[in-house]
């Protein structure tokens, strides 16, 4: 179901376009992506599971967890969430792993020779969200040139879906929407010696002499990138939840949610069942309200709202029921959610029986956390560290975001979970030390300004409850990073 | 941890958990496997998985028949499902001097009763691999009975019945040092403290190099990296093993549905580096592309790399060194250390408990490299 009218949102869509979906006829926009185009056709099936021929729709939505995968254009396990829609494709419903292409199958794609790949830049950033943008912009002060690549179509990352005012004592960004916080990243942009290269993903990091090399694609070709400094920016992927037909279409991550509705404007459902209430939870409720979806009630098995009480009590005030000590116990349908049944549980978050509740919703929005992606550094030879409170397995990095391999750099998201405001002082620091790096001769007193000010941000943000956790995080990181250096000047 | 064991194996790779499963199997269950890091870590967990019979000298053929009728039993003998899968191998010659080996090789398998045919280039696509580009192929090789398994399947299956029969297996624990007294090895000293033994057998890859080290003992091995890939699951489409020597590639597709595959560079310096590299990555897909022209629409999901513990003659080296007593080396496999482990850590374990092996492990002694002329099988990749 597209949304029609939304309170801050204008849905510019893109052309009117005809495609293919198991035989028949239907129709979508240019500019949205397969999956978009299906689900506001109510197509909800997107495959069948290998092993056990379960129905899967989509969970992430932004190409992390392959549960879209389906044959297009006679290519099997094309990720639709991320696949732009265009005229004419043939997309079918993929069963078990998806038989081999024809010879010379190929899916279509734009025209790579549209744009030229550089072959070198002193810096690569992967990810142009908060903390890429902002790394190549201030690296760009210094004047130090880079490259920006994203995979999505659209710069901005997750800036792009989120239709809230930030708060925050940035001065710069407090009271600005999401969306427009991108914009204005992406302007500034326009003015560093940084060149964006969206549509593309990069597939390597890899030893190059004495620097690195990426290796890219973009519209189905290769290219090779070599950087003498890399900053990866590469954000997060949404967390699953373990629980009865977790995988029914219908259960969809919060990002998920957001992207559908934000940015190709099509509700996921009319009534959500939001799991976790935290500021992410509570966010996306609001969003749902404010796209005219239904959001039954939020819950969460914390015995306590773990975002802002400002975004809790504005849900509220809409009528929205937040339950604490509350889990999801199981969704139900044939194929697609048709309800879900919540419990509440006791101090030790077992289901406490007879306090068994069925909702009846068609949408489960699961905003249970978030997992860096660091996939690329660790590539790069960087070394995995779990830390509980950054989201999970991060790369080893000090306070100028730098990784323990020299010149491969970490920032935002990838570099510990926290949101979006840090992510863009992270992404400052790591631009000023690869700068650092880069110009021998720059300005150590702006450098130095413009560091302290970026740290003096990321203290501030960081300071009081809510900002306990990544602290605590970051702290037990730099303290390791600090033993090991240590160590090495023992020896 | 023990203090005290007859036997320490280094190593929980496919080598060393199936000598430690045999030792005990024989009834020498007081035995300690130390791993560096998680089963299969090493070499055996970055392997192609493939089980080829098709050698060129007689007894490398004799020891990789009898591997695969140790393979065929291997599940039922230790309650696992390990992908063991008959599927083939298919060798192509491109040139001469391959035709010529391959005619060679072909009268010597089928003398000691190994079922090979020779294909024609039209006979490879009507008969075994419809969608490959025989190109310059002059000819074909293949043994429908030649095979392929899960590399860390049949780790896990070995280590779990080893250690049904008493092994211990410690992971996450690196050996330091090989301890010796007069001649003769007493133990190992690891990072959580020392094991006595009077038998210590190494079975580290490339890592046995510095190991033996620590006893006085100099391997002729040399560690090179080989890279490899993997693409997404796809439904079957083609069953063998597909090597070539000369065109330098093999490939075949696992039981999950993904091609896995890879290529010796021969200008890779020794070291042991094991990181992935770019120019892998693009010259393999153009080999792969080129041999199989529908892999190009197939997507690569993920590469690596993983050494060869390489010897001058690329055999193994098996048996108990002369200058250290009680000092038994399983190493050198130099890139086919899997396809052969059943048989040859069954003969290493008749070799430690002082039986006559009942296959010659004699030419695989390490003093065979001392001064001796040595016999190089040509069918390596």
């Amino acid at each position: 179901m597209r949304i029609s009218e939304h309170p801050i949102l204008d849905f510019d869509r893109g052309r009117e376009i005809e495609f293919e979906f198991d035989g028949k006829r239907l129709v979508g926009f240019e500019g949205e992506t397969i999956a978009a185009a299906l689900h506001a056709a109510e197509v909800r099936v997107l495959r069948r599971s290998i092993k056990l021929d379960r129905p899967r729709g989509f969970f992430c939505a932004i190409g992390r967890c392959s549960s879209c995968l389906m044959t297009v254009d006679d290519v099997p396990n094309v990720m639709t969430c991320v696949t732009p829609l265009r005229a004419g494709m043939k997309v079918e419903t993929q069963s078990g792993k998806g038989t081999i292409a024809p010879e010379g199958a190929r899916l279509a794609t734009g025209d790579a020779a549209s744009e030229a790949i550089p072959s070198a830049v002193p810096l690569a950033i992967v990810g142009a969200g908060p903390a890429g943008l902002s790394a190549a912009i201030y690296a760009g002060r210094l004047g130090v040139e880079s490259v920006v690549i994203d995979e999505n179509d659209v710069p901005g990352g997750q800036l792009i879906k989120q239709t809230h005012m930030f708060f925050g004592s940035l001065d710069h960004y407090a009271r600005v929407r999401g969306i427009d916080i991108g914009e204005r990243l992406v302007q500034d942009l326009e003015s560093c010696p940084a060149r964006l290269l969206t549509g593309t993903t990069v597939l390597g990091l890899y030893d190059d002499g004495d620097a690195k090399a990426l290796s890219l694609l973009k519209d189905g070709q290769h290219a090779r990138l070599r950087a003498r400094a890399v900053i990866l920016a590469t954000g997060a992927s949404e967390n699953v939840l373990a629980f009865e037909n977790c995988d029914l279409p219908g259960v969809y991550g919060a990002g998920a949610v957001q992207t559908l509705m934000n940015v190709y404007g099509v509700a996921p459902g009319e009534r959500v069942l939001m799991v976790g209430a935290g500021n992410i939870g509570l966010i996306v409720s609001y969003q749902l309200l404010q796209a005219g979806v239904r959001v039954e009630a939020v819950i969460d098995a914390m015995d306590e709202i773990g975002g802002y009480h400002v975004h809790a009590a504005k849900i509220r005030r809409m009528g929205v029921p937040i339950l604490t000590s509350h889990t999801i116990l199981r969704a139900d349908g044939e194929t697609r959610v048709e309800s879900a049944t919540i419990a509440r549980v006791d101090e030790r978050w077992a289901p406490v029986p007879g306090s068994e509740r069925t909702l009846d919703v068609d949408t489960v929005c699961l905003a249970v956390g978030l997992t860096p992606n660091c996939e690329l550094a660790l590539m790069a030879g960087a070394d995995g560290v779990y830390v509980a409170e950054l989201g999970g397995h991060v790369a080893r990095h000090d306070r100028d975001l730098e990784t323990n391999v020299p010149g491969v750099f970490i920032a935002g998201d990838a570099s510990g979970i926290e949101e979006a405001s840090t992510a863009m002082l992270e992404g400052r620091l790591a631009g000023l030390a690869a700068a650092e790096r880069l110009v021998p001769d720059a300005d150590a007193n702006a450098l130095a300004s413009l560091r302290q000010e970026a740290e003096d941000g990321l203290g501030e943000l960081r300071a009081g409850p809510f900002g306990e956790r990544p602290r605590f995080g970051k702290n037990r990181m730099f303290d390791l990073v600090n033993d090991t250096k240590d160590e090495r000047r023992g020896s | 941890m023990k203090t005290r064991a007859e036997c320490v194996v280094i190593g929980g790779g496919v080598i060393g958990t199936a000598i430690a499963y045999y030792l005990a199997r024989a009834g020498l269950t007081d035995c300690v496997v130390l791993e560096s890091s998680y089963l299969a870590s090493g070499a055996t967990g970055r392997c192609g998985g493939g089980i080829r019979q098709q050698w060129s000298t007689e007894a490398n053929t004799k020891l990789a028949i009898e591997s695969v009728k140790a393979f065929r039993g291997l599940e039922e003998e230790l309650e696992r499902d390990i992908e063991f899968l008959q599927g083939g191998y298919l060798v192509l010659a491109y040139t001469d001097d391959d035709v010529e080996q391959f005619e060679k090789n072909v009268t010597l398998q089928r003398g000691l009763g190994l079922d090979v045919e020779t294909l024609s280039p039209s006979e490879i696509t009507s008969r075994v691999v419809p969608h490959l580009n025989t190109d310059g192929v002059r000819m074909a090789t293949y043994c429908a009975d030649d095979a392929s398994a899960n590399p860390f399947l049949t780790t896990q299956a070995y280590a779990d019945a080893a250690r049904r029969l008493g092994v211990e297996i410690e992971l996450f624990t690196p050996v330091r040092r090989i301890l010796t007294e007069g001649g003769r090895v007493t133990g190992v000293e690891t990072s959580r403290g020392t094991i006595s033994a009077p038998i210590v057998v190494n079975a580290a890859g490339s890592h046995s190099i510095p190991l033996a080290r620590t006893a006085g003992v100099e391997l002729p091995i040399a560690p090179y990296r080989r890279e490899i890939l993997v693409t997404e699951p796809l439904e079957r489409f083609f069953h063998p093993m597909i090597i070539s020597f000369s065109f330098g590639i093999y490939f075949r597709q696992v039981k999950h549905g993904a091609v896995i595959g890879g290529f010796g560079d021969p200008d890779e310096p020794p070291g042991f580096n094991e990181t992935s590299s770019l120019g892998f990555l693009t010259t393999m897909s153009r080999k792969l592309a080129h041999l199989m022209p529908r892999l190009r629409s197939v997507k690569i999901v993920r590469q690596w790399a993983g050494l060869y513990d390489i010897t001058p003659d690329a055999q193994p080296i098996l048996g108990e060194v002369d200058e250290v007593g009680g000092f038994f080396q399983a190493n050198g496999f130099s890139g086919h250390g899997f396809m052969i482990a059943p048989k040859v850590a069954m003969l290493v374990a008749q070799d430690v408990r002082g039986e006559t092996p009942d296959l010659d492990i004699e030419r695989l002694h390490p003093r065979r490299f001392a001064g001796g002329k040595i016999t190089q099988d040509r069918s390596v990749v």
